[in-house]
Order: structure tokens, then C-alpha cells, then sequence
């Protein structure tokens, strides 16, 4: 048997591994992911003021802080039996939006993107941001930047700082806004909106009108069908701050709807003897191996998932987009996995006109951003959408509000068994023969890129793009060779 | 500017974030200089140093054959040749240092120098460091400190 790894994989966060086994005839006969994990965070946290939780937990992960930081503030609301005002609310979601724009930019423009405006199989010294930016123009790589950076500048007005925003408490926020810091918002809100238009157009010219890419998207390489999971409102809209858990089975009828704090009847964790981290699958329906379909628990968690589990966006040109998308796939649920990439840029034009709705939205400036709490502490269980996923922080304290126990499922992980399937998936479909040029092997390697996985939170470990070594082994397990890919 | 790069929670990956805080402590008053702490790398690393003069980033580093509490010193270009292969931190430092070199060239810094500290991966959740890294923090503390105080702008 031959074995290719791909170790880590290239261009994502935290020390993936791809073990591909090759039969005696150069097919694929299996292929592996698996990722190490830190331990000690539940000991770690245990003991300490449970208000810590929020400054600590955006500390696993240097890819999607504020994330943590929303998750564990909500879940801080429970524990201490309190709810926020209004514009505590509004607030800690315009920070959101915010976020999403910075997140879901940097991945479409910086990690995913020169897979198309470069190719899926151009030479390897191409299919990065600088060829890319080389490609479309320094004046769109200018724009990208800008706009990142504005939604960070937002970010830090509501949170106190750029990264790692310190700005939720258990009742609300810290710190109310003023009408300037309202106005500036609103400006970059406005040219946020027309910047995720320019990249539903570019996404549109580089990909859409590409028979070959269009073709790519719907093969059945990256076809994995699932169960699906997301936030939903009351009107079964996407919504990235709250909301209910929605799951839809691979047709596309609703499966379950529950509220975060019952999440464990929900969603159970299984282990595997070969990778550190857990498989999380619908308890009702049970795990069946990694295996796709009804009859299987296993779901996603991702942006194309969020729009499966939606009857629409809640803002017009995120559902005019929304429509175009479903209407040019012609299915609902869409399981073509490299679809999330435009679900993506639908969530990024929401996140968008959601940011501006909130910044002319007449309570924000308001200053009654906080309730205080006096009910005794207990449990408390916080859902947010991460850009990778449904997030939850589950925490358990005394009466005196130290931490007894800590329980995060966070994004990446709910996809870890999906994730699995659908590299084994184009694997299997790509390798032929023996041929693992460096071209397929990317394409491979685009099955994974399409989740946005950020194992720096799944695993807790640090933020940290790696090279991507390919060990191929023979049948005997003995390294025929070696490539390294800078 | 002095940037501390690191995770306080996770040990020896600290380290940078350490000897920041205690080169604050000691260079506080110097109105030239100015203190800063990050905890995640790529992009957003870049994006702290844009408009500066001079940047001295401190950094734990992990590599392989090299004893724990080394320090040691890098430039960008160096990362050039083993980008991505050593410094969980600084992963992705050069191709996120060219990116703003050709789109905003006027901020980017005239000198970036990158002092590394040698540590072990390690997998568990701790604010303690290990023995020889925090002696090694302290020598850096000391050599950063002469050199600054040596020479006002702290450039090779």
C-alpha cells in the first residue's frame, strides 16, 4: 500500500494532517485527517471567576477571537440570570457584523481565492494572494485591505481594541457609542455593502462565468450530503448573533430546533482511537462511521450550511443573492462543498447591510448598555454563529460564580467528520493510477480549504499557517518521496 | 515599538508578551518608544506595525535541534527562506510583509528586527513558564534594554 500525507495542510490555521493510503493499483483505498489537540483547558479555567471566561476563551483561538469573546459574554447572561438591554444587544451584534466582514474577507480574498484566480492546478508558486493581487489589480488588493481593516477599526470602537475586544459583561457591554463614533460606523457600513457587491461580481467573473469552475463546484468531487446546522430568527432567517439552532436532514426538511441550553439532547461527541479530536453527530439519528446520508448523524456547520438550514436572509440584497445562488445551483439544500465559497460572499453582503441597519438603527447610541446582575450564578449556556460554524461555551460555576466546568464545541469541529469525508471523497475521485501531481494534490487539498477550517480552536492551538509536507509511502510504509510545499 | 507576540495562556509561548511587559517596565518613561502585546499572527501582525519607523518584534520560536531559551535573532528576509517552517507566530509573516510592501509601501516600518526565543511544543494550558525559557527572557530583557539605551534608535 502507498501513503500519501499531506502534513500540515497549507494556507489554514493549526497543524493539520492528511494521510491518503493508496491500493495496490494506485487507488485511493482510504484517506485520514487528524489534527493533535492541547488539553487542560476545562482545569485551566476551573476555580476562577467565571467573568474571566470571555477574555480567556477569545484567547484559544488568534483567528476568531470575537467570537469566543460574544459566545462566552452570552453565555455569561445565562449564568447570571440576566438579560441585556436592547442596544447592549445591537451593540455586541453590529460588533459581530464587523467581524464576519474582517473574517469572511480575509478568507475568500487571502486563503481561498487564488485557488480560482489563480486555478486550481496552476504552478504552486502562483496559487498565492500575491499572484492574485498580481493578477486583479493592486488597486482591488488595496480595497481588500482597506475594508478589512475598517471592519477591525469598528470592532475596536465597540470592543476597546482592534483584536481581542474586551467590551462584553455579563448584562451587556461595557461601554455605550457615541453619535461620531455612530456616524463613522455607518460611512464604512455603506462602503462595506458596495464592497461585498464588487466581490459577488468578481466571484461572478472569475468562477460563475467559468464553465470549467462552474463545473468544478458541482462535480460530484465535492458533493457531500449531510445534515445541516445554523443559527435561525423567528422568521427561520440567518442570523449570526441568535437565535434558534436549526438542523435540516439532506433533503432539506427541518429535523430539529432547539434552543442552545439543549444542545446536549441534541448533539453527542464521538471518539475515534486516531485523532485527538471528537466526530459530533446528531445524538437522535446516531453515529454511523463517516459515512454521508440520512441515515447518518453526521452534519455541517458552515456558511453553505446556514443558508440551507434558512428560509432566506434578512436583508434584501443578501436575499436577492441568497436566490441567485439557489436558483443558478438548482437544489436546495446545496451539498456541493466548494458552494460554501459563495454562500460566503451572500453572508458577507448580510453581515454587511446588517452592520448599516444597526448603525442607523435610532437606539444605538442610547446609554443604557447594561443590566446588572443580582440573581446567583449557576449555568449557562451561550450560541453564536463563528464564521466556521455554531459555536457553544456551556459553563457551570458555585453560587459565588467560580468556574466547576467548561464545555465549548466551537465551529470547526462541528464539521471535523464532514471534513473527513469529503477529502477522502475528492481523494478517491482525483487519485488514479498512482498520479498525485501537485496540481491534484491541491485540489484535494481545496476540499478541506472550502470549510475555512481553523483548527486553532478546535485543537486550542495556536494560530499558525504551516508548510505542507507529502510523505508517499509504499505498501511496506518505507517514504518514496517527499515533497515540501514552502 | 516593541511587540510581544504570544499566548499568555499557553506557557512558554508567552515569552514575547513577558519581556514586553518588562521592558515597559523599564523603558516606560522613554516617550520614543512605544509597548505592545498580540496574541495572533499573519495579517493582523503586520497590520499592528504599519506606520512605524522601527519595529522590534519578540517572539517565541519553535524549531527543531535548537536548545530551549535560545535567543535568537531574525530579519524579515530570513523568513523568506524558512517562511513558514519554524515560528508558529510569525507563519505567514513574509508573504503578509510583502502583501502591504506592495500596497502600502509608505507604512511599512524602515527596520523590522525579530528576536526569537527557543521553547518545546507543548500541548497543555498553563500561565507558568518553564526554567530555562524565563532565564532566557530575562537575558533578552537585558540585551534589548542596552541596546536601546545605547543607541536611540535602535537600528543595525
Amino acid at each position: 500500500m502507498k501513503t500519501i500525507t499531506i502534513n500540515p495542510v497549507t494556507r489554514l490555521e493549526g497543524h493539520g494532517k492528511i494521510s491518503i493510503f493508496l491500493n495496490e493499483e494506485g487507488n485511493v483505498e482510504n484517506a485520514y485527517f487528524q489534527v493533535p489537540e492541547l488539553r487542560g483547558f476545562e482545569k485551566f479555567c476551573e476555580g476562577r471567576p467565571v467573568e474571566e471566561l470571555p477574555d480567556i476563551t477569545s484567547r484559544i483561538c488568534g483567528v476568531c477571537p470575537e467570537a469566543h469573546h460574544i459566545a462566552s459574554t452570552k453565555a455569561l447572561d445565562r449564568l447570571f440570570h440576566v438579560d441585556p438591554p436592547p442596544t447592549a444587544k445591537k451593540l455586541r451584534e453590529l460588533l459581530y457584523s464587523a467581524f464576519f466582514i474582517a473574517d469572511h474577507t480575509t478568507h475568500f480574498y487571502i486563503l481561498s481565492g487564488p485557488d480560482f484566480i489563480m486555478g486550481p492546478t496552476a504552478p504552486k508558486a502562483e496559487r498565492n494572494i500575491l499572484s492574485a493581487i498580481g493578477k486583479v489589480g493592486l488597486e482591488v488588493g488595496t480595497s481588500i485591505i482597506k475594508h478589512r481593516s475598517d471592519a477591525l477599526d469598528v470592532i475596536a470602537m465597540i470592543g476597546g481594541k482592534r483584536i481581542h475586544p474586551t467590551c462584553g459583561v455579563p448584562g451587556g457591554v461595557s461601554k455605550p457609542i457615541t453619535e461620531i463614533e455612530r456616524a463613522k460606523i455607518e460611512a464604512i457600513a455603506e462602503s462595506e455593502v458596495e464592497f461585498a457587491t464588487f466581490s459577488l461580481k468578481l466571484f461572478d467573473d472569475m468562477v460563475l462565468h467559468n464553465k470549467d469552475y462552474l463545473n468544478l463546484i458541482t462535480s460530484d468531487i465535492y458533493a457531500t450530503e449531510t445534515y445541516y446546522m445554523g443559527l435561525v430568527d423567528d422568521k427561520n432567517r440567518v442570523n449570526f448573533y441568535d437565535g434558534k439552532i436549526r438542523v435540516v436532514d439532506p433533503q432539506g426538511k427541518e429535523f430539529a430546533k432547539f434552543s442552545a441550553s439543549e444542545y446536549q439532547q441534541h448533539i453527542a461527541e464521538h471518539v475515534e482511537p486516531w485523532t485527538y479530536l471528537k466526530y459530533p453527530y446528531l445524538k437522535k439519528i446516531g453515529w454511523k462511521g463517516l459515512v454521508s446520508g440520512k441515515d447518518s448523524g453526521i452534519y455541517r456547520a458552515t456558511p453553505l450550511a446556514r443558508l440551507n438550514v434558512a428560509d432566506g436572509m434578512a436583508t434584501p440584497l443578501a436575499q436577492a443573492e441568497y436566490e441567485r445562488m439557489y436558483k443558478t445551483l438548482g437544489t436546495k439544500p446545496v451539498h456541493a462543498t466548494l458552494a460554501t465559497h459563495w454562500a460566503r460572499l451572500v453572508e458577507l453582503m448580510y453581515a454587511a447591510e446588517r452592520l448599516l441597519e444597526l448603525s442607523r438603527d435610532s437606539e444605538i447610541t442610547n446609554p443604557n448598555v447594561r443590566t446588572i446582575p443580582t440573581a446567583k450564578p449557576d449555568e449557562g449556556v451561550g450560541v453564536v454563529e463563528a464564521p466556521r460554524g455554531t459555536l457553544i461555551h456551556h459553563y457551570k460555576t458555585d453560587q459565588k460564580g467560580m468556574v466547576k466546568n467548561v464545555n465549548l464545541i466551537v465551529g470547526t469541529t462541528n464539521n471535523h467528520a464532514a471534513i473527513s469525508m469529503s477529502i477522502k471523497q475528492a481523494a478517491e475521485r482525483l487519485i488514479k493510477k498512482g498520479d498525485v501531481s501537485d496540481g491534484i494534490l491541491n485540489m484535494v487539498e481545496m476540499a478541506f480549504r472550502a470549510y475555512d477550517p481553523c483548527y486553532a480552536c478546535a485543537t486550542h492551538t495556536l494560530p499558525g499557517q504551516m508548510p505542507l509536507e507529502v510523505n508517499i509511502y509504499n505498501k511496506d510504509r518505507r517514504v518514496l518521496q517527499t515533497l515540501r510545499r514552502p | 515599538m516593541l511587540l510581544g507576540v504570544g499566548n499568555t495562556i499557553m506557557g512558554d509561548d508567552a515569552v514575547g508578551i513577558h519581556v514586553v511587559r518588562r521592558l515597559k517596565e523599564k523603558l516606560g518613561s522613554r516617550t520614543d518608544l512605544e509597548f505592545k502585546e498580540l496574541s495572533v499572527g499573519g495579517l493582523r501582525l503586520i497590520e499592528e506595525m504599519l506606520g512605524y519607523d522601527q519595529v522590534l518584534i519578540i517572539d517565541s520560536i519553535e524549531s527543531k535541534g535548537k536548545k530551549t531559551g535560545q535567543i535568537r535573532e531574525f530579519s524579515p528576509d530570513q523568513f523568506k527562506e524558512t517562511e513558514q517552517t519554524v515560528a508558529p507566530h510569525i507563519t505567514n509573516f513574509a508573504t503578509a510583509l510583502e502583501l502591504y510592501k506592495r500596497l502600502e509601501p509608505s507604512e511599512i516600518p524602515s527596520t523590522i528586527r525579530i528576536f526569537t526565543i527557543d521553547i518545546e511544543p507543548k500541548l497543555t494550558f498553563t500561565e507558568e513558564m518553564s526554567e530555562p525559557v524565563r532565564d532566557a527572557a530575562t537575558e533578552l530583557v537585558e540585551q534589548i534594554t542596552r541596546e536601546v539605551q545605547r543607541d536611540p534608535t535602535h537600528s543595525k
